[in-house]
């Protein structure tokens, strides 16, 4: 007899949301989450705002949890690890570790929702001087500052004149191993230039870029507004290294629709650092035994038509663990996780 | 005026040597006092971009993103270096396009905005900036010469306003004045300032003179009443002369009973339609080219003699791109018996610029130290390029611009010649 429930691995917004969709057609949902918390990357990186709309990440987390914490059919496993799994579609016995108690759980399909980690610009190639400077931050640090309701230059508590961003911060670099584009940087860069300029309408704000990355609502509602209304200046021409000048940061490059090297002073050096598989997801995907790309995110063999599908049967994934992803392309995978997990225990109850 | 490159914050990449040059006692002629400006950008100050866009008409300088199709099809751009996406770039950088020579190149032929994603809007910052420019007295001096003589005759040729009708005395034909005939009119025939008072205007303005007569046109002109339109000024940026010229005119306008207006140029054309409007004067007004083109079954059987030649077309930038009339001035060439019309590359909604709009008329010199040649000049080369004997105009500013650039391109066997010109000639051989 085949087991009639789901699980789902990762409480972030793709799990989440997984989740919520199972149980909304009836599904039973085991969801696995190491943290003691739901909510995901979003919580535990302090993000400020989430794109679209600009609300607050709390606030939009928060309502995703809500609909999975009180549901019958959702049960919740917190601060449990994943540390074994045997059998195959239609019959997971995966062993869950918590507290120091571990349990089999019986689960028909399982739907991988591990998510990503943000690059750390220590491994970068550049000079960016990540650990040296007490001004060049990444975006994470920038959104937990957003989130305080303040963008002040770390090493002064002023608020700062100049505030740049440079895109591709570990991403679309072969030395680094990481040759895919991270997707979402060009956009939320673009998002905290405008808050930025929201919370302190005096200081200038730059974005240095190779290519301007940004379709959808990330072109209509960040890159044109920014540039337009909130007049965020982009320049063409990435930033090669920063060099320490006085108490400021001088960004050195080329302005490259000029043609002439640019040495120019910042306050606030903004890393847009990209995706990387999460620990979370490297471990699922060799315990699991599901085929990992060369970026070991898990892998999708036929992504364009069928998206959510892992080298094994039965395992599903849904979000950044397959790779960068926004939110819009999260919370779709979600969903069509959760519809082929549940039409494969239909298809197993029914035969 | 404009400021020294000196003391610009980003300099040019310039290499500047005095060739006689003694410091000190110490004579450092020639390549011992070589020096390169500053090449390496120190700074960035958008405030400059800040200024503009804070100016109602320069919004949209800052929404540039940088594609660069503008430049292709910027007739500047093609005898020089000059084009929104540079302005929008050097503006961002911190050049204060405010002093900076570059904001009296644009001559607002509109060919940017057409292919522009992002709507940046060349015809609305130019006059906006320029506008301030003019307040702050940063005018090139012959723009101000124009201006001046704007103000004080009427005209920007800075000739007599009583003498503004004194061509219509060897038209061949009566040409009515609305104060002598003293009676309704169904055309009143704005004339314009270059065909009433430039040697080679005044050639069409008498041949539209015999037109409408052989036509039987119940018509009449303002004579000394009529008083230049005003539009170049405002985009060159003397929104307030503007307003003073239309005021007068259509005073003038509305002191007389007529149905419809022609008016000889596109620049006037434009001004009547889309800029008198907003001070109160909206009535019905065509180009000579749409007038004619509507009686052309009348016109045809008087066009008796052929003009045998290739002739080819100038679209006037602000009768096409700006108003989208590209087919009446092609409907009466190719009515006259013996032409045969040849189109350039550059032609309809990509027509080439002549180089006389948004002040460029006024601007000559000037430009001529930006360019590599002038834009009239590029284009009698295309225009000789497709091997024709006569360029075909319906702009007042053009006949002479191109007649002078065909002369110093060595192009003398380009003829140039207004529409109405030709009509004339065919209709009377």
């Amino acid at each position: 007899m085949p087991a009639d429930n789901v699980m789902v691995i990762g409480g972030g917004p793709a799990g989440l949301e997984a989740a919520r969709l199972l149980a909304d057609i009836g599904t039973k949902v085991t969801l696995v989450e190491q943290r003691d918390f739901l909510g995901g990357t979003p919580i535990a990186e302090n993000y400020a705002a989430l794109t679209h709309g600009f609300h607050s990440a709390e606030e939009m987390m928060g309502a995703m949890v809500a609909r999975v914490a009180n549901n019958p059919l959702v049960d919740v496993r917190l601060g449990s690890a994943v540390t074994a799994s045997e059998g195959e579609a239609g019959d997971f016995r995966v062993t869950l570790a918590s507290g120091g108690a571990s349990e089999v759980v019986a689960a028909g399909a399982v739907i991988l929702a591990t998510g990503f980690q943000h690059f750390d610009p220590g491994r970068e190639t550049q000079m960016y001087g990540y650990y040296e400077y007490a001004d060049v931050i990444t975006l994470a640090d920038a959104e937990g500052m957003l989130k305080q309701g303040s963008f002040l230059k770390p090493s002064n508590g002023q608020v700062p004149e100049r505030v740049c961003f440079i895109q591709c911060v570990g991403s679309r670099d072969r030395q680094i191993g990481n040759e895919y584009c991270s997707k979402v940087c060009c956009g939320i860069s673009s998002k905290q230039a405008i808050e930025v300029r929201q919370l302190s309408p005096t200081t200038k704000v730059f974005i240095f870029y190779i290519d301007m990355r940004m379709y959808g609502y990330w072109e209509n509602e960040i890159y044109w507004p920014a540039q337009e209304k909130h007049h965020v200046q982009y320049v063409k021409g990435i930033i090669t290294e920063i060099i320490k000048k006085g108490d400021r940061l001088l960004i050195r490059g080329e302005d490259t629709t000029m043609g002439r090297p640019m040495e120019v002073p910042m306050d606030v050096v903004v890393l847009a650092v990209g995706m990387e598989a999460s620990q979370g997801t490297r471990q699922m995907a060799q315990l699991f035994g599901v085929a990992q790309n060369k970026y070991k995110f898990i892998d999708v063999p036929h992504s364009a038509l069928d998206p959510v599908a892992t080298s094994v049967p039965g395992i599903y994934v849904a979000g950044a663990a397959a790779g960068p992803k926004d939110l819009d392309d999260t919370i779709g995978m979600a969903g069509a996780a959760a519809i082929k997990a549940a039409g494969l225990l239909r298809r197993l109850v029914m035969a | 005026m404009p400021q020294p490159i000196e003391q610009q914050k980003v300099l040019q990449d310039k290499v500047k040597e005095h060739e006689h040059l003694v410091v000190e006692g110490m004579d450092i002629s020639g390549h011992w006092n070589r020096m390169f400006g500053q090449r390496a950008i120190f700074d960035y100050d958008p405030d400059n971009l800040a200024k503009v866009a804070t100016l109602q008409g320069g919004e949209s300088l800052e929404w540039c993103y940088g594609c660069a199709k503008c430049t292709a099809v910027c007739p500047v751009d093609i005898v020089g270096d000059y084009s929104p996406r540079k302005i929008h770039r050097k503006t961002q950088l911190g050049i204060d396009l405010f002093t900076s020579d570059d904001l009296w190149l644009c001559t607002t032929c509109r060919n940017c905005l057409r292919v522009c994603p992002k709507e940046v809007d060349m015809i609305q910052i130019m006059p906006a900036v320029r506008e301030q420019a003019v307040l702050a007295g940063n005018v090139p001096a012959e723009l101000q010469k124009a201006f001046e003589d704007t103000a004080k005759f009427g005209n920007p040729l800075g000739q007599a306003q009583r003498k503004r009708d004194a061509w219509t005395k060897d038209a061949g034909v009566p040409v009515p004045v609305m104060s002598t005939i003293k009676r309704p009119v169904d055309v009143l025939w704005y004339v314009g300032s270059y065909p009433s008072y430039h040697p080679r205007g005044i050639d069409a303005a008498r041949a539209a003179a015999r037109i409408f007569a052989a036509l039987g046109v119940d018509y009449g002109i303002l004579g000394r009443e009529e008083k230049d339109d005003g539009d170049s000024q405002r985009l060159a940026g003397e929104k307030g002369l503007f307003e003073m010229l239309a005021e007068d005119n259509i005073a003038a306008f509305n002191s007389y009973e007529w149905q419809r207006m022609v008016v000889t140029g596109p620049h006037e054309y434009n001004a009547f339609t889309n800029e008198y409007p907003k001070l109160g004067f909206d009535r019905p007004v065509q180009h000579y080219t749409q007038f004619l083109a509507e009686h052309l079954d009348e016109l045809r059987p008087l066009l008796k003699h052929e003009v045998k030649a290739r002739v080819t077309f100038h679209d006037p930038c602000y009768l096409g791109r700006h108003n989208g009339e590209y087919d009446a001035p092609r409907a009466l060439l190719q009515a006259i018996p013996g032409v045969e019309l040849v189109e350039m590359g550059r032609c309809r909604e990509n027509g080439y610029c002549c180089g006389g709009g948004g002040g460029g008329m006024w601007l000559d010199s000037f430009t001529a130290k930006h360019t590599s040649m002038r834009l009239s000049e590029r284009r009698v080369r295309e225009a000789a390029e497709y091997e024709a004997e006569i360029l075909a105009v319906c702009c007042p500013f053009e006949v002479s611009r191109f007649e002078d650039a065909a002369k110093s391109t060595g192009n003398d066997s380009l003829k140039v010649r207004d529409i109405l010109e030709l009509l004339d000639l065919s209709m009377r051989g």
